[in-house]
C-alpha cells in the first residue's frame, strides 16, 4: 500500500474518530436547547450506597406505575411517558413497549420488576458527574437533604426531547449542588 | 556490543581457540549488523512512554473540573485527540520509524478513550460501559492496519475482554450475549497471522501467543448464560481447539513456553477432565437438555473448528504424530452423548483417559527427554489418584499405599530417564571421539 493511501484512510479514520464524540456532543446540545424541562423529585437513597467515585447516583421518586400488565419483564426497555403534576414535578402518564405516538415527551427506561400489578423501572439518568473532590460532600448533602426532606426540595432537572434526555443540574433548596457543597 | 561478548573473544584469543584477526572480524560484524535497523527497546519505552501518558491525560480529566465551562471542558476533551491524530498523521505521512508509530497510536487510542468519556461527563450521559468500550474500541480497531500496531492490537484485545465479561457477566440481572466481542476478535486475528507469517519466534508474537487464547477462553465465559452444564462441554470444546491449534506445524518450532495456545489447551483439557472424573458432576446434568439455544449452537460451531484443525494436522503430519490430548475433546463427546445415561459407566471411561492422558504425556517427556512434560504426566496421574481419595471409600491403608506408589514413581521414572539421557550422551561422546 502507497503511504497516501495509508494516509488518506488515516484521515477517514481521524475524522470518524472527531465525529462519533461530536455527534454526541451535537445530540445533547440539541436535547439542552430545546428540549423540554422537567422537575424529577428525586428519593431518599439507601445510606449504605457506596461512594461510588467521581459521580452521585440519583434515585426517583418516579420510579413504578401502578399497571395489571405481566408480559413486562424485568430487563424490558420501555416507554415512560411523562407529563407534569400540578406542583410542577415530572410523573407517569403511562407505559408502554412500543412508541405510542402520544403528544407526550417519553424517556425509555427498563423495567425492574413487576409485582403486585406495580411496574418498577429505573430512569436512565441516574449518574451525576461531579468534580473529584467535591463528589463526597455533594452525595452527603443529596442524603441529607433527602432523608429531611420534608420540602420536598431536592429534584433534578432534566431536559428531555424525543426520548433522549440530559440530566442538567440537581438542585437542593433552589440551588444548584455543585454550588450548595462549596457554601 | 556488550563488553561481556568483548571480553569473552578476549579469552578465546588468548587461549588459542580463536586468532586474533578473526576476533576483530567477529567484533566488526555485530558492531556494523545492528545499524539501521530500529532499536527494540526504544520501541518498548516509546509505547510505555505513550501509555503512561494517555492514562495519565484520561486521570486528569477524569478529576472533572467543576470551575471550567462546558466549552472548555469540551475544548479539553478534544485537545488530546487532535494531538494523537497530528503525530500519528506526521508518522504515518514522513514514514517515520516503528517507534514513532507505535507510540503515536498508543497515545492516539487513549486520548480517543478519554474524548468520549470526556463527553459522557460533562453531558451526564448515562454511564453504560459496555457501549463506552464498544465504541471505543471500533474507533481504534483501524489504527492496527493503517500503523501495523502491535500495542493498538493488545490494548484491542485487553478492551474488548473487558467488553465482553462487562456486558455477558459482571450485569447484575441484566446480562445480554457479547456477539460483537466475535467481530472485534475477528478483526484483530489478521494482525495475529501477520505476526506468525513474518516474525514466528519474536518476543511481540509470544505476548499474542498468551494474551489471544487467554482472552477467549475468559471471554467464552460471558456467552455460557444459564446453561451451565453446556458451559463445560463448551470450554472442553474450546480447550480442544487451542490445543490443537498450538499443536498446528507452523508452531512446531516454537518452544513450548512461547505458545500459550497449546499450554492453556493442555492445561484446561486436563483440569475439566479431573472434573468429569468425579461422580456427582454426571448427576448435574439435566436429563432433557434444550438444545434450541445459543449456546448448544456455539459448541457446535466451537466443535467444527476444533475437528477442522485437528483434521488438517492430521492431514499434514499424519495420523502417528497425533497425540491423545489433541483427540481428547472428541472421546469426551462420544462419552457425554452416547454414554452418560449408563450409570456409573461414563465415570469410569473418564477416570481411564485421565489415566492415560497422563501416561501418554510420561511418553512424550520420555521420548524427548523433556522433564518437564515428564512430571506433567507424573502430575496428572497423582492428582487423578488424589482426587479419587474424596468419593470412594476406600480404606487409609490402602489409600496410604497408592501415595506412596505415586510417589515412588516419581523418583524412578525421573532416575531411570537421568540415567538414559546420560547413557546416550555418554555414547555420543564416545562416538566422537
Amino acid at each position: 500500500m502507497k503511504i497516501i493511501h495509508v494516509f488518506i484512510g488515516f484521515v477517514i479514520v481521524a475524522l470518524i474518530q472527531i465525529f462519533v464524540p461530536l455527534q454526541m456532543i451535537w445530540q445533547q446540545e440539541d436535547v439542552l436547547s430545546s428540549g423540554e424541562v422537567y422537575k424529577f423529585k428525586t428519593r431518599p437513597i439507601d445510606p449504605t450506597d457506596p461512594f461510588r467515585g467521581k459521580y452521585i447516583t440519583l434515585q426517583y421518586e418516579m420510579n413504578s406505575f401502578t399497571m395489571a400488565d405481566t408480559t413486562y419483564i424485568q430487563g424490558d426497555k420501555i416507554f415512560v411517558y411523562i407529563e407534569n403534576d400540578d406542583a410542577g414535578y415530572a410523573k407517569v402518564h403511562s407505559l408502554s413497549k412500543t412508541d405510542l405516538r402520544l403528544d407526550k415527551d417519553y424517556v425509555i427506561a427498563k423495567v425492574t420488576g413487576n409485582h403486585k400489578d406495580v411496574i418498577n423501572f429505573k430512569l436512565p439518568f441516574d449518574r451525576f458527574y461531579m468534580e473529584e473532590t467535591k463528589a463526597y460532600d455533594a452525595e452527603k448533602a443529596y442524603r441529607e437533604n433527602n432523608r429531611n426532606n420534608t420540602q420536598n426540595d431536592v429534584y433534578a432537572l432534566v431536559h428531555i426531547k424525543e426520548g433522549k434526555s440530559v440530566l442538567k443540574d440537581v438542585i437542593i433548596n433552589g440551588i444548584s449542588i455543585q454550588k450548595f457543597v462549596e457554601k | 556490543m556488550g563488553s561481556k561478548f568483548n571480553k569473552e573473544l578476549q579469552t578465546l584469543v588468548k587461549d588459542k581457540v580463536i586468532s586474533p584477526e578473526l576476533a576483530d572480524k567477529i567484533e566488526q560484524y555485530y558492531a556494523t549488523r545492528d545499524i539501521g535497523k530500529p532499536n527494540k527497546l526504544f520501541t518498548v519505552f516509546g509505547i510505555f512512554g505513550a501509555l503512561l501518558i494517555g492514562s495519565g491525560v484520561i486521570l486528569m480529566l477524569a478529576h472533572n473540573w467543576d470551575e471550567f465551562s462546558r466549552t472548555i471542558k469540551t475544548i479539553l476533551a478534544f485537545l488530546p485527540l487532535l494531538v494523537g491524530q497530528f503525530l500519528t498523521g506526521f508518522s504515518i505521512l514522513k514514514e517515520k520509524s516503528k517507534t514513532w508509530k507505535e507510540a503515536s497510536a498508543t497515545f492516539l487510542f487513549f486520548s480517543v478513550g478519554a474524548c468520549i468519556a470526556l463527553i459522557s461527563q460533562i453531558y451526564n450521559i448515562p454511564g453504560d460501559l459496555g457501549v463506552y468500550l464498544l465504541t471505543w474500541v471500533a474507533l481504534c480497531l483501524p489504527l492496527i492496519y493503517l500503523l501495523r500496531s502491535n500495542a493498538v492490537a493488545l490494548l484491542s484485545i485487553l478492551l474488548s475482554t473487558y467488553y465482553a465479561l462487562e456486558i455477558g457477566l459482571w450485569r447484575f440481572r441484566d446480562n445480554t450475549t457479547p456477539w460483537l466481542y466475535i467481530v472485534l476478535f475477528l478483526t484483530i486475528l489478521p494482525q495475529y497471522w501477520r505476526l506468525i507469517k513474518t516474525k514466528i519466534n519474536s518476543n511481540t508474537l509470544t505476548i499474542f501467543n498468551w494474551a489471544i487464547p487467554i482472552s477467549i477462553t475468559i471471554a467464552l465465559a460471558a456467552f455460557i448464560g444459564t446453561s451451565d452444564t453446556l458451559g463445560f462441554v463448551m470450554y472442553i470444546t474450546l480447550f480442544g481447539v487451542l490445543y490443537n491449534i498450538g499443536r498446528l506445524p507452523v508452531f512446531r518450532d516454537l518452544k513450548v513456553f512461547r505458545n500459550g495456545s497449546l499450554i492453556i489447551g493442555s492445561l484446561g483439557t486436563v483440569i475439566c477432565m479431573l472434573i468429569f472424573t468425579f461422580k456427582w458432576i454426571w448427576s448435574e446434568f439435566p436429563d432433557n437438555p434444550n438444545y434450541n439455544t445459543h449456546e448448544w449452537y456455539m459448541t457446535l460451531v466451537l466443535l467444527a473448528i476444533a475437528l477442522l484443525v485437528l483434521g488438517y494436522s492430521i492431514w499434514k503430519k499424519g495420523w502417528r504424530a497425533t497425540n491423545l490430548f489433541q483427540v481428547t475433546f472428541v472421546v469426551f463427546w462420544i462419552v457425554y452423548f452416547l454414554f452418560s445415561t449408563f450409570g456409573a459407566l461414563p465415570v469410569i471411561l473418564m477416570n481411564i483417559l485421565v489415566f492415560a492422558l497422563g501416561i501418554s504425556a510420561i511418553k512424550i517427556g520420555a521420548d524427548k527427554f523433556d522433564f518437564k512434560i515428564l512430571n506433567y504426566g507424573l502430575l496428572i496421574i497423582s492428582i487423578l489418584i488424589a482426587c479419587r481419595f474424596f468419593d470412594t471409600g476406600m480404606g487409609f491403608i490402602v489409600k496410604g499405599i497408592l501415595f506412596v506408589l505415586a510417589g515412588t514413581g516419581f523418583f524412578l521414572t525421573n532416575y531411570f530417564m537421568l540415567k538414559r539421557q546420560q547413557k546416550i550422551s555418554k555414547q555420543l561422546k564416545d562416538l566422537q571421539l
